[in-house]
């Protein structure tokens, strides 16, 4: 290999190294991997910078040697020039758009092609308190003091797949303003959706991005998150349906916190989780954008 | 010929994806994609995002498999590995598959290695086994398909078993009908592939810091120099970075591209049925090429569109052939060897993706 080759590979592997600090110095980070990524991803910019400096020793190396021998591998260097232009360019993509184009965040346009997500974790079916027991009406509940615990488990019926989403949803239930954290988004709305039936007109407060379908029409919008797992290309958008008069003041990807009542609505055939609200203001845009599943959830 | 399909073999590789893009984006024409990748401030957004966090996610692990296999390929001699081979089939074709749990190696650095080790006497189909198995069954593709598929953990491990499963029936198979050495036995290859590490799908590479240029590895192992070894280790792994990276950075792409355009209703389309989402998520793992150590994330950015059966197919079809490996087997294997691989290979992942569906 050539001076020049171990130099640009110098180069690409020193840029990636500092692609990486960069990202971390500027706070980017967070919008491109989950936190407990991080410090692999700091372990892995060692490594590259490792082997920037072995490619710049081998620069070194090879030029020394450059008048003795040029190389005594018989292989075809020119032959793949063509192969190697396309090979370095491919490295050089992402540093470019990594340096030079400004990092925005996830918004409306991807969570329209990745499809937004109504009722929190797919996985976890609501046929399974569905069928597990009738759910006992409201009016049953407090009717004495001692049945408090037992009128609770007839209202979250579980399995051994939602015992956990049951037992939040029955702390949520005693609040009495709902307010779904950051930190467990997704379960919280997993577990509203679940039992959605004992969350009937209670109040909730949700904050996130204006997600909008044509479907919707002028007083519907969704507010909604992206959870990451571990990067953004596996970020998938979760959200709540909300009612509101004036919705269509509100665009796409701006920021709100809204307040409301839980009550069902029918979108595109099918009977989702809807906030009326009635209050909405608008808030900036926090500085993580995502939401993670909350890992301890359950254990 | 050969030569040609080599160096063709990488722009053929984007070409074959550009195909893709267009096969799967079926309401759009080719520009338009392209158009609406760079012209829509949001989409470009969304497209850098993906394609840097995809790179930046795989980093770690790559490096990881990149280091073992350097250390491994410098420090670990073959004689080793051969002497601990047993003679039995049965424990032979175990033995193939559960190899990649000692000896972690990624797809791309297990080719040439096996080869060596056929030629020096191990049983082919051990090899071959080893080839298919170890590439998913190994503690760091474990640990990166656990780490991306968090929230439902069986993924991990039914794919560790769907591959180790599907390698032990193929080496049975193998062991029981494959008499003839299923290696080419091209001159040029017999003459000049066996002394090299990186045969000649490399571009170029080599400039270990000894002098002789064409040993056997084992010859400066037993030098022994610390320094040597070191510099050996760091030049085959900077080697295997930019060989594997190039695929990486190919599939990241095309990722980003696929995820920012084409929208959930169309895949979804090939999700509802079986009949297409088990090949498509197979042929996408093959032309896609990632590394083993990597894929996973790619596959749990689907996961909610496809169902666990087509995603296990995409995670245990792809480390075992894919594009790129296609190309490295063929100018290893005989060519009837190599159809034969691919055939048994799809068969068998769709029958125990389907199976493993059932019980999940």
């Amino acid at each position: 290999m050539t001076t020049t080759q171990h130099l640009i590979r110098f180069l690409l592997l020193a840029g990636f190294a500092m692609l990486i600090v960069y990202l971390f110095r500027t706070g980017d980070m967070t919008l491109f991997i989950a936190p407990k990524m991080e410090l692999l991803v700091k372990l892995s910019a060692i490594g590259l910078y490792a082997a920037a400096i072995y490619q710049l020793y081998a620069a070194l190396k090879a030029r020394r040697k450059s008048q003795a021998a040029d190389c005594d591998c018989d292989h075809q260097h020119s032959s793949s020039r063509t192969k190697n232009i396309f090979v370095y360019s491919l490295f050089i993509l992402p540093l470019a758009l990594g340096f030079l184009t400004p990092t925005g965040t996830l918004g409306s346009a991807l969570a329209a092609k990745k499809g937004m997500s109504f009722t929190g974790n797919e996985m976890i079916s609501r046929s399974a308190t569905e069928t597990s027991s009738d759910p006992v009406s409201l009016s049953t509940k407090g009717s004495s003091g001692n049945n408090i615990d037992n009128t609770l488990n007839e209202l979250f019926p579980y399995d051994e797949y939602t015992v956990d989403h049951a037992r939040l949803a029955k702390q949520l239930y005693e609040q009495p303003l709902i307010v779904v954290p950051e930190s467990r988004f997704i379960e919280t709305l997993t577990a509203l959706d679940l039992y959605r039936d004992a969350f009937m007109g209670k109040e909730i407060e949700i904050s996130g991005f204006i997600y909008r379908e044509e479907e919707m029409g002028e007083d519907r919008m969704a507010i909604s998150r992206f959870a990451m797992n571990c990067c953004s290309a596996d970020a998938l958008p979760y959200g709540l349906m909300t009612t509101w008069p004036k919705a269509n003041e509100y665009a796409e990807d701006d920021w709100v916190k809204g307040t409301g009542k839980l009550a069902i609505s029918n979108y595109m055939e099918n009977e989702i989780l809807t906030v009326e609200l009635t209050k909405i203001e608008r808030i900036p845009a926090p500085a993580s954008p995502y939401v993670y599943p909350d890992l301890e959830f359950g254990s | 010929m050969r030569t040609t399909l080599f160096r063709i073999g990488t722009p053929a590789l984007a070409i074959g994806c550009l195909i893709m893009i267009f096969l799967i984006a079926t309401n759009h024409e080719l520009p338009a994609v392209a158009w609406d990748v760079i012209l829509n401030p949001a989409n470009f957004q969304s497209f850098k995002i993906l394609f840097i966090s995809i790179i930046l996610e795989a980093f770690p692990f790559i490096l990881l498999g990149i280091l073992f296999s350097a250390l491994l390929q410098v420090f670990v001699t073959d004689e080793l590995i051969r002497r601990m081979m047993p003679r039995n089939p049965v424990a032979g074709v175990l033995v193939g598959g559960l190899l990649g749990i000692f000896f972690p190696l990624c797809e791309c650095g297990m080719i040439p290695v096996v080869r060596r080790l056929i030629r020096k006497g191990m049983p082919a189909y051990i090899g071959i086994v080893y080839l298919l198995a170890g590439p998913i069954v190994n503690p760091i593709v474990f640990s990166s398909t656990f780490m991306a598929f968090r929230t439902s953990s069986e993924i991990a491990y039914a794919r560790m078993i769907a591959a180790f499963v599907i390698a032990v029936l193929i080496g049975l198979l193998l062991s029981r009908f494959m008499k003839q050495s299923p290696l080419r036995t091209d001159g040029r290859h017999a003459a000049k592939g066996v002394s090299h590490f990186h045969h000649d799908v490399n571009v170029h590479a080599h400039d270990h810091v000894q002098p002789n240029p064409h040993p056997h590895n084992t010859i400066y192992v037993k030098k022994g120099r610390i320094r040597s070894k070191v510099s050996s280790t760091m030049s085959h792994a900077s080697e295997e970075f930019f060989e594997m990276g190039q695929y990486l950075l190919i599939g990241a792409l095309l990722t980003a591209v696929i995820q920012t355009v084409v929208g959930r209703d169309v895949l979804v389309g090939f999700a509802g049925e079986p009949m297409f989402a088990y090949p498509f998520m197979m042929a996408f793992a093959f032309i896609l090429s990632i590394c083993s150590t990597s894929d996973a994330f790619i596959a749990a950015s689907f996961n909610g569109i496809f169902q666990p059966g087509p995603l296990l197919a995409f995670l245990v079809f792809g480390p075992m052939v894919d594009f790129k490996n296609t190309l490295m087997l063929m100018s290893t294997f005989k060519l009837r060897i190599v159809a034969l691989l691919i055939a048994l290979t799809a068969v068998l992942t769709v029958a125990a993706t389907l199976i493993a569906e059932v019980i999940l």
